[in-house]
């Protein structure tokens, strides 16, 4: 079954320390009959007082301190310096300072044995793990953690294993700051992941979901616009599906053609949040907020604004 | 989880107001809650039930007549599988309202979600606003009358009872249909498969608009006329057998 959920504060600049760690946490505890294996967000629009954070996993059988000293040489080599290293479990959240091109340092990153990345960003970073949204925050503390805007997501797994890796939200190699959470299948991802592969892009899962952060980073990356890229794959993509995909500057959903997933709206001039299922949406929204329930083969975007722009002060 | 529950029940509800009993929701369990309902039902009493909160399977096989009303939004499946149920919800509704309704009414001041009257058999469903994909699905009786506009695949594989859109419908409506009539005030997105258009009869106006008037459309809000879609039947296939009668019956 899986449940997304997204939210964003339209004025963001202003307003950067806005709760959507903690609204995620409480969207997606709502949502936990829709799926408890595994729940993960990506939280947007922080300051994170260096070039990039990337969310790193180890794994247990090679040795965390082993792995985590072996990123740190695939860093310098490249000319990159880590500044911190945060410890939550299996889990690394690294600061670093790099220039150079993003593909590269993820694919010297993943060349270390027992590495994993769950994202690069420049202001967003991906947070998941098995088991149900208040699980999650007991580990990893994300209710604590403010942005602009992020997106969550509960998974019931089907077309891939239980387990970290492919948990969502997934986010779109080598692009910083792109994550996408998916409810439905997709069909004709493997045809999609190989072209992908042929181009040289490099998939971490075996995940159907995997592939539309990928698509929609690359048409990104090739200055398509948010809304065109989304257009385009509601062609492109065969199966079912709603999805909604977070940037550094702001959310954007696709529907299918056959409305099979559900999704609901609930948007102020100030907030919008949008989840499968308005039970989730109720939690932050008063009850006099009127609820917009997009159709089939439906595409609808929204940014955070940049315009009125205050200095915010850094721990 | 939770335990079965006895004699207990009545604790639960709160004070009684003046119509009837008041229950909030948010104090109890989805099956407290509806244990909670049936018992205040069986005292023959209103109940409101506060601070819904979109939450799921409200007030689910409720067999006896009875009055309801929800102060908010409820989730899926609300109201399913009953009989002789009387309910007003003041907010919108997830997907399946009404699922499987053999008698009563129920009244949604907002939108329904997707596949509000789900097999529904008998009884009548009204949405104030607008109703999501696949309304009136697999329909085998009653009323289902939406105020607003209804979406993608409206009256999908319905067999019997009537749909009245006041609004449009949108892409492949009438898709797959048997039996049942869908009225349309407004466009209609698309035909499904198997469904044909064909303008309502004179006789079938008069009762049509009665029968709105009835529920309270003021006459300046009714469509000018209406339009119906039913199955064109050619690939009608359709009979009450079993596979495994039909094949005894060759036989």
């Amino acid at each position: 079954m899986c449940g997304i959920a997204a939210i964003l504060y339209k004025t963001g600049e202003s307003t950067r320390s806005q709760a959507v760690g903690l609204q995620l946490r409480e969207m997606l505890y709502s949502m936990r009959h829709r799926g408890v294996d595994s729940t993960g967000v990506n939280i947007a629009g922080q300051h994170f007082g260096t070039d990039y954070v990337v969310r790193v996993v180890v794994s247990e059988d090679q040795g965390a301190s082993h792995v985590i000293e072996g990123v740190r040489n695939a860093v310098a080599a490249l000319g990159g310096s880590i500044v911190f290293i945060n410890d939550f479990g299996r889990f690394r959240r690294i600061g670093l300072n790099y220039s150079g091109d993003l593909g590269k340092l993820s694919d010297s990153i993943l060349s270390v044995k027992g590495a994993e990345i769950h994202s690069i960003g420049r202001s967003s970073e991906v947070i998941k793990d098995v088991g149900d949204a208040y699980e999650l925050d007991k580990k990893h503390h994300f209710s604590k953690v403010n942005g602009t805007h992020g997106l969550g997501h509960v998974r019931l797994a089907t077309e891939s294993q239980v387990d970290i890796t492919h948990s969502h939200p997934f986010w779109a190699y080598p692009f910083p700051d792109i994550t996408v959470v998916h409810n439905g299948q997709l069909t004709n991802y493997h045809k999609l992941k190989r072209e992908f592969q042929q181009r040289g892009f490099r998939f971490q899962t075996h995940n159907d979901s995997e592939v539309i952060a990928v698509y929609i980073a690359d048409k990104l990356s090739r200055r398509r616009k948010l809304g065109d890229a989304l257009e385009e794959s509601l062609d492109d993509l065969d199966g079912t599906f709603t999805y909604v995909v977070s940037t550094d500057s702001g959310i954007g959903m696709a529907k299918d053609r056959w409305s099979a997933k559900p999704f609901v709206i609930l948007e102020t001039d100030e907030i919008v949040g949008v989840a499968s299922e308005e039970v989730a949406l109720r939690r932050i929204f008063p009850d006099d907020v009127r609820r917009v329930e997009p159709q089939e083969h439906e595409v609808l975007t929204w940014n955070v604004s940049l315009a009125p722009r205050i200095k915010v002060r850094l721990n | 989880m939770t335990k079965r529950l006895a004699g207990n029940v009545p604790k639960a509800l709160s004070a009684p107001v003046s119509q009837g009993y008041s229950i909030d929701a948010r104090k109890l369990t989805t099956r407290l809650l509806n244990a909670s309902i049936k018992s205040g039902v069986s005292k023959g009493r209103h109940i409101t039930i506060l601070n819904p909160d979109a939450r799921h399977n409200l007030a689910v096989g409720i067999v006896k007549r009875c009055s309801l009303s929800f102060a908010g939004s409820v989730g899926y499946y609300c109201c399913a599988f009953c009989d002789g149920i009387s309910a007003t919800i003041e907010g919108n509704s997830g997907w399946g309202l009404g699922d499987n309704l053999m008698s009563g009414s129920i009244v949604i001041r907002e939108d329904a979600g997707a596949s509000v009257g789900a097999s529904m058999r008998g009884g009548q469903i009204l949405v104030w606003g607008n109703a999501g994909a696949r309304a009136g699905i697999s329909m085998k009786g009653g009323t289902l009358v939406i105020a607003g506009n209804s979406g993608f695949l409206t009256g999908f594989m319905m067999q019997r009872g009537r749909i009245i859109v006041m609004g449009g419908v949108g892409d492949a409506a009438g898709d797959s249909m048997y039996e049942g009539i869908v009225y349309v005030g407004g466009e209609i997105g698309s035909l499904g498969v198997d469904a044909k258009t064909e303008s309502a009869t004179r006789s079938e106006e008069v009762e049509l608009r009665a029968f709105l008037k009835a529920l309270k459309f003021r006459d300046d809000i009714l469509p000018r006329r209406f339009r119906k879609i039913v199955s064109a039947k050619r690939l009608y296939q359709y009979d009450s057998l079993e596979p495994l009668e039909r094949e005894r019956l060759v036989i």
